[in-house]
């Protein structure tokens, strides 16, 4: 039966993520969570899978920390979970992680589609998806808003800007999907209770005999704060309206 | 996967894991089911933990718990105006090397998520995410649960879902709130270093302090409560809803009024809030409990169940709920039938003195339902010690006069707190 593979990262939930007063960022407290934007592609997988007759695939590159995301992903509809296990992942570039990712779905039989979303919800870099179709030389389609399948033909509709582009292609084949492709339901109570007894292979990174040394390395990484001018106007109505028009003229935004 | 379970438990707190807890570890088949993304999410508790309940759940858990700083100072506090008088007892025995201290301050949110884990690693199926819509009933008994489409069986079904059971309610076991009987609490979590805590509250290094706060409330029926963390304190309050709604500020404003007393504000100068929340507590002590807890098919325990203690000196309901999970868990073990799970989840709560000691402190709701004890005792008493204090080099009143002119100056008299004393006498 033919696997349809669903990419994704395990990221740390925005809302914890802290900016000290000296802009270091302390991701300590960060609980993990699968990037939002992978919640479609897992979903797009499910229902990819269900139309081509196949089984979808969960696949993700991740330390130690993203085995919490097992039965996540698995409520989510997938049948089974890969996990490339390796501390490598923690300063991968997006290179890195095509490998990683790639040297797995070789190990996975009879892939017919992989599906990543467009970006990770943390790096947004939009590279995991053409960079596998590189590795291993399978067509890519990216921003795809809606599949349909005839046979093994997949037919992907591309939104760019305000065009929609329809292309055709044989599988097996990459796509990377954008967010409105679906509706990502949120599991029920079977879907969650089921997924901690699918199956899971765990890989370990050193066992994929690929190289997993970045070429770019994060030389900073610190938090950004706007300055705000922070001009109050008070007074009378008609003379604060012309004062904000005036003062917006003057910052160019008017 | 069958659908079929021996239990399923309604709710990840401490009620609901400890029972979960027990029965995986037993061997039997069990579905733990949370609301919130992660066990503790929902929760707002102060809070404080006792750890005999851990003790009966397991041996050595409380050596890898997710707690604080142990208690060795209890605290009650009393705010006048801008005045405030802190009685601080401190006791070493309370945290000795040899035996596990009795009590710690927890956050919620590290100690469900930890308990919930340890009944996972039993075999419990944790499902976090999910709200629980419905009961199944058939021929008069509880057989299993709705959750969206989904539906899912068990010999019983336990509700550890909280205070306001929505559970108990489908049940028909409880109605609907009486404002009389819940306060709403709010609290905040302000972070600050573990250094700047201890040298605040006169702390021994990793040693915590438990306060209780009289006076906060502007003469609602109500009072603060405040816990050391480890790096972090839990500052709140908690008012009767009833008498909030008939008051022209918001528990926000009377909150913040609070937390800008000179007395507090020193306390959490220059922390950060890292956490917000609000939540309601069952008040009504003893008589709080439902007059069943239980139906063929059906347990409730913890807050679901109204068991939670407020003296006026300590607030107990993390320990109640881990011990009534505990009980619902025997009974369900013990029961040969479903029928029989109630009556000896009643005998356990019975036999463990949970009950029996609800019963006991019963008389302080009583006491706490003297409207002039939230403004008019604090006033009284700051008044007191600042004439006890004052020295301005004129002669001074005798101290029955000042205290008399103070009771009168409160508009009480040595009549109602004479009642109060004998009243408190009698419910201790």
């Amino acid at each position: 039966m033919s696997r349809i593979v669903a990419c994704y990262k395990w990221v740390a939930e925005e809302a914890d993520i802290r900016i000290n007063a000296d802009l270091s960022v302390d991701l300590s407290k960060a609980k993990g969570k699968i990037s939002d934007y992978d919640r479609n592609a897992i979903e797009a997988a499910v229902q990819a899978a269900e139309a081509l007759g196949g089984k979808a695939v969960s696949l993700t590159f991740g330390t130690q920390k993203a085995k919490a995301s097992l039965k996540d992903v698995l409520s989510r509809g997938p049948e089974e979970g890969c996990w490339v296990n390796g501390e490598e992942a923690d300063n991968a570039d997006s290179s890195v992680t095509a490998r990683a990712l790639a040297a797995a779905i070789k190990k996975i039989e009879d892939v017919s589609l992989i599906i990543c979303a467009e970006g990770a919800s943390d790096t947004y870099a939009r590279q995991i998806g053409p960079r596998i179709g590189a590795i291993l030389n399978l067509p890519v389609i990216t921003s795809v808003a809606k599949m349909t399948f005839v046979g093994e033909t997949l037919q992907a509709v591309r939104k760019l800007d305000d065009c929609l582009q329809t292309v055709e292609v044989e599988l097996p084949a990459v796509v990377a999907v954008l967010p409105e492709i679906n509706s990502a339901p949120i599991p029920g109570l079977k879907a969650v209770m089921a997924a901690g007894k699918k199956p899971v292979t765990e890989y370990k990174s050193a066992d994929l005999g690929v190289d997993l040394t970045p070429k770019t390395q994060v030389t900073a990484f610190k938090g950004y704060v706007m300055q705000r001018k922070n001009i109050i106007l008070s007074g009378d109505v008609g003379e604060n309206v012309a004062a904000l028009v005036a003062a917006l003229r003057k910052e160019g935004v008017l | 996967m069958s659908d079929k379970f021996d239990a399923i438990i309604i709710g990840a707190g401490p009620a609901g894991s400890a029972c979960a807890y027990t029965l995986a570890k037993a061997g039997k088949e069990v579905a733990l089911i949370e609301r919130g993304d992660t066990p503790g999410s929902k929760n707002v508790t102060g809070g404080r933990f006792y750890t005999y309940a851990l003790e009966m759940l397991d041996e050595k858990l409380c050596e890898e718990a997710a707690l604080e700083r142990p208690v060795t100072h209890e605290q009650f506090m009393m705010l006048g105006g801008e005045r405030s008088i802190t009685i601080d007892y401190h006791d070493p025995s309370f945290h000795t090397p040899e035996s596990v201290p009795m009590s710690y301050t927890i956050l919620r949110a590290r100690f469900d998520e930890w308990l919930a884990q340890k009944a996972e690693e039993n075999g419990a199926l944790l499902a976090c995410g999910i709200k629980v819509d419905d009961l199944l009933e058939e021929n008069g008994k509880i057989v299993g649960i709705v959750a969206g489409e989904d539906e899912m069986y068990a010999d019983v079904v336990v509700a550890a879902d909280g205070v306001n059971s929505f559970m108990g309610q489908k049940a028909g076991l409880i109605k609907d709130l009486d404002a009389h009987t819940v306060g709403v609490g709010v609290k905040e979590v302000i972070e600050l270093s573990p250094d700047v805590i201890e040298a605040r509250f006169c702390l021994r290094s990793g040693q915590g302090a438990a306060r209780m706060i009289l006076g906060c409330t502007e003469g609602i029926h109500g009072g603060g409560f405040l816990y050391t963390n480890q790096e972090s304190i839990s500052l709140g309050c908690v008012f009767m809803p009833d008498q909030v709604a008939q008051y022209k500020k918001s528990v926000h404003e009377i909150y913040q009024n609070m937390k800008m007393h000179p007395s507090i504000y020193s306390l959490i100068e220059g922390g950060k809030t890292i956490e917000y929340g609000a939540h309601l507590v069952s008040e009504a002590g003893y008589r709080g409990i439902p007059s069943r807890l239980h139906r063929e098919g059906f347990l409730m325990a913890g807050d679901a169940a109204g068991l939670v203690m407020n003296t006026g000196y300590s607030i107990r309901g993390i320990d109640l709920a881990m011990v009534s999970g505990i009980a619902a868990a025997k009974a369900i073990i013990r029961a040969a039938h479903p029928y029989e799970a109630g009556p000896l989840y009643m005998k356990e709560l019975e036999n463990t003195g949970l009950i029996p000691s609800m019963k006991k402190m019963d008389g302080f709701f009583d006491i706490l339902e003297t409207p002039w004890i939230y403004d008019r005792v604090p006033n009284l008493a700051t008044g007191v010690f600042s004439d006890l204090f004052s020295v301005h080099g004129q002669v001074p009143q005798s101290i029955k006069n000042s205290v008399l002119q103070r009771i009168k100056e409160n508009r009480l008299s040595l009549w109602q707190l004479a009642k109060l004393g004998l009243k408190g006498v009698k419910s201790l």
